[in-house]
């Protein structure tokens, strides 16, 4: 037990794991979030006067734009401790050693080479304390000819092959909403750094964990590369998956299956359909889906999205309604899971947050708020042996 | 370094169709030992069926030859580095054979409609008695509890519900989705880290787990921004095309040849310095656009520009040209361009492996590397039931004798032709 550990009040998945997250953004500190949640020890490590850029990404609280108010921020460092230090001074660069040597698992996305210069790169780190793994996410990777190229959401969507697919095919490809790449890279890298985790519990040993958001992006999307690999065509842009139709208050999307098909014609009272060869099968359907929109739509536009949706769902026809934010609160299902957690801020005051997306053994793991800007600075650097007095000199020299 | 970094990890795979085996997958690519249980009755929705075109069959040029289930891409990529074993659960005696599997197991993955484990008697609660720290994770649809628990889903679907369609489309437009099922990698990737958490609470504390997770609730997890600005602001997200809320310009815009592409993002007001330059804007255009705030208001207008300056270009022209200056610019990469890619090439994201009915195809690696443990596609996609007897016998223990019983009554049987309910 170290004295810079956080006291914990229950027992969590991951207490025994203790995380520095020196990222910033989005897919590091969720990949950070994410462990916090599970119980990790996350200290976060933010540069002084601003902190992390994601503090000043909207949304706002009431549009306000504050280093205490960025949803984006609350709601991706829940579960974490803030320090601030500027890695890019060497006294940053000393200060940070100790807590290197705590840490099992550092996660970081400075650009390729960036950590290396500060003398912080894995070589660095695994000399400071051989069991702590190095998590390094990216757009492009730490090699590779792209190595040094500039990365956004879109650009990662776009080199991972999944932008060409999404949209519509005589208007240009479409990115999908949000920032998903970012997400996705943070997903991956809670598993890698979970990956290395397990073989440093059996090795003693860290490693350098490499996630790259084009390369989460071409995993995930999948269907590009395969397509062409085993048909030799690229595959166009479509609303051909699940397509979606509107309907008196929204809209619907179906999933054509075989093994749905004459419910669903009953449904959309068109029984004779059942028989028709236009659509009698997956293949037949795709080749006249414009028939078929046509027969549907015209039918849909009466209907309203809940009340249909469950009712296909109880005939086992796995549809979808779209939902915005205001559906997914007044969806029973999320409030009967209480997906939705309030979590009270002092600045923001208590407001809803999706919580964790599982139960744990038949209980929700609890989730605590996004840390002021530096608010553990003091508790953390005492623990580490600073005076007062060393403490305001640092502050004055704008390290911490 | 010899060993794998899942070395001694073994799991019972009870998944299907994306999410659970592409967990799964990763997890044997890394050395764990993933058994997949199928049967004749009941095959993975992915290996397309018995016959070849029921919209699964991602097959071979086209051609899925004599047994479509045992080569289908979408079964292969995303159920290499398994074993495969063929136990009908719906006899009571593929239940006793498949608990015995779960006493050899650390990890028992399904993604079963919620329920059907209950039905089989293979509950968490009954799982604990066969082993009381066994960690068993469920992916369902739903997860395990509420009025919706029952539903189906599919990826695509599942954007719908969980609220990224609603903000995806083109401006002013109609939701659309992502073109592919982009939740089930992101339950894939999620879950792993998940099942680990689990064992190191298992080494810490010698406990099991029963993990209920909601697909639909991962895939909110994704967008926290959005449901942050209503929560904090009332405020519901429609579909900007393209757009970004702080980089602009920001847009995809066409270049020369068919259907093809350049994203670019503005982060800067001085990335913006640079671009206008190379667009050849006067002093006065300059000016005009020189903040976030003046560019927004003429968005389209720059958009425009911005294609009259990409239309007879090529994309990779433009992509090296503006990133040699700092300028995030990505070119909207085809099947056949991700393949052969360059960079993704010279960092070996494609691996390839023999397959006896497939030949030797490329399939995606992984979303991240390792330095010390770096995994790879260590075996190719087992044809149904290749395993079975290696798995009744040392893993289960059967007896040559148990294991011809199981094989006259039908229970390990590996041809799903021999099963009307097959489909």
């Amino acid at each position: 037990m170290s004295l810079l550990d956080k006291p914990f009040s229950e027992d969590l998945p991951l207490n025994s794991v203790k995380v520095l997250d020196i990222s910033q953004g989005v897919a590091g500190p969720y990949a950070a979030k994410l462990l916090g949640g599970m119980g990790a020890d996350v200290i976060s490590v933010e540069p002084p006067v601003y902190g992390d850029y994601a503090r000043l990404a909207p949304p706002f609280f009431e549009d306000d734009p504050h280093v205490e108010k960025s949803g984006l921020f609350l709601y991706l460092n829940t579960d974490k401790r803030s320090i601030t230090l500027d890695l890019s001074s060497e006294q940053g660069q000393s200060i940070i050693k100790p807590l290197i040597e705590w840490a099992d698992i550092i996660i970081e996305n400075y650009a390729p080479d960036t950590l290396e210069n500060w003398g912080l790169g894995y070589k660095d780190i695994e000399a400071i304390s051989a069991k702590t793994t190095l998590v390094s996410i990216t757009g492009f990777g730490q090699s590779g000819p792209y190595k040094n190229y500039q990365d956004t959401n879109l650009i990662s969507l776009a080199l991972g092959g999944l932008l060409q697919i999404t949209g519509d095919a005589d208007k240009e490809p479409l990115k999908v909403g949000g920032r998903p790449a970012e997400y996705i890279a943070g997903l991956s890298a809670f598993s890698g750094a979970m990956i290395a985790l397990y073989a440093q519990r059996a090795s003693g040993e860290g490693q350098h964990v490499d996630v790259s958001m084009v390369e989460a992006i071409a995993t995930a999307q999948m269907y590009s590369g395969l397509n062409y690999a085993y048909l030799g065509v690229n595959r166009v842009r479509a609303n051909d998956i699940a397509p979606m139709y509107p309907v008196s208050n929204g809209h619907v999307g179906v999933m054509y299956r075989q093994e749905n098909w004459d419910d669903f014609c009953e449904m959309i009272d068109h029984p004779e359909m059942k028989t028709d060869e236009r659509f009698i099968d997956n293949v037949a359907r795709r080749e006249n889906i414009d028939e078929l929109n046509q027969i549907v739509a015209e039918w849909m536009l009466k209907q309203d999205k809940t009340e249909l949706y469950h009712r296909a769902q109880g005939q086992r026809m796995p549809f979808g309604y779209i939902c915005d934010a205001e559906d997914l609160f007044s969806s029973e299902q999320y409030d009967h899971r209480g997906y939705f957690v309030e979590i009270d801020h002092p600045v923001c005051g208590p407001l809803l947050y999706p919580g964790h997306s599982f139960f744990w053994s038949g209980e929700k793991l609890p989730m605590g708020r996004a840390p002021l800007l530096g608010e553990h600075s003091e508790s953390i650097y005492e623990a580490l042996d600073f005076s007062k007095k060393q403490l305001s000199d640092l502050k004055e020299k704008g390290v911490i | 370094m010899s060993k794998t970094a899942l070395e001694g990890l073994r799991v019972l795979d009870l998944t299907q169709v994306w999410a659970g085996p592409t967990c799964t997958k990763i997890l044997g690519d890394l050395g764990a030992e993933v058994i997949k249980i199928e049967s004749g009755r009941r095959m993975d929705i992915s290996r397309g069926g018995i016959k070849a075109n029921s919209g699964a069959g991602l097959y071979p040029d086209g051609d899925p030859g004599d047994e479509p289930w045992n080569t289908s891409g979408l079964y292969t990529d995303r159920n290499r580095s398994k074993i495969s074993a063929c136990l009908d659960l719906t006899h009571p005696k593929g239940v006793e054979v498949l608990k015995k599997l779960v006493a050899e197991s650390d990890v028992v993955i399904e993604s079963f409609r919620s329920g059907v484990m209950e039905r089989f008697g293979l509950s968490y609660e009954d799982l604990k008695l066969i082993r009381k720290d066994i960690i068993m994770v469920s992916l369902a649809s739903q997860g395990g509890s509420g009025p919706e628990r029952s539903y189906g889903s599919f990826g695509a679907t599942l954007e719908q519900t969980a609220g990224i369609a609603s903000f995806t489309g083109y401006l002013g437009g109609d939701p659309r989705t992502s073109g592919t099922f982009l939740p089930d990698p992101m339950v894939a990737f999620l879950a792993i880290g998940i099942v680990l958490s689990a064992i190191e609470q298992r080494r810490t504390t010698g406990k099991g787990t029963y993990i209920d997770l909601s697909q639909r609730e991962v895939t909110t997890g994704i967008v926290g921004e959005m449901v942050m600005d209503y929560t904090m602001n009332d405020r519901k997200w429609e579909p900007n095309g393209n757009r970004d809320s702080v980089f602009v310009p920001q847009g995809v815009y066409k270049c020369s040849g068919e259907d093809s592409w350049i994203a670019i993002s503005i982060r800067t007001d001085d990335e913006w310095n640079l671009f206008s330059e190379i667009l050849n804007f006067s002093l006065e255009e300059k000016q005009n656009s020189s903040t976030a705030e003046l560019r927004f208001a003429q968005h389209d207008e720059l958009d425009r520009l911005i294609t009259q300056w990409t239309q007879d270009k090529d994309a990779h022209n433009v992509m090296h040209d503006l990133q040699a200056v700092g300028i995030p610019a990505g070119v909207s990469l085809k099947g056949d361009q991700i393949l052969a890619d360059e960079h993704l090439n010279d960092r070996e994201f494609w691996e390839e492996i023999d397959h006896p009915m497939v030949g030797r195809r490329p399939f995606l690696s992984r979303p991240f590397k390792f330095s010390k443990h770096p995994g790879s596609t260590r075996s190719h996609a087992p044809l149904l039931g290749a395993h079975t007897e290696y798995v009744l016998r040392s893993i289960a223990g059967l007896s040559d004798d148990e294991i011809t019983e199981l094989s006259d009554l039908g229970i390990t049987s590996n041809d799903p032709t021999k099963f009307q309910t097959a489909l």
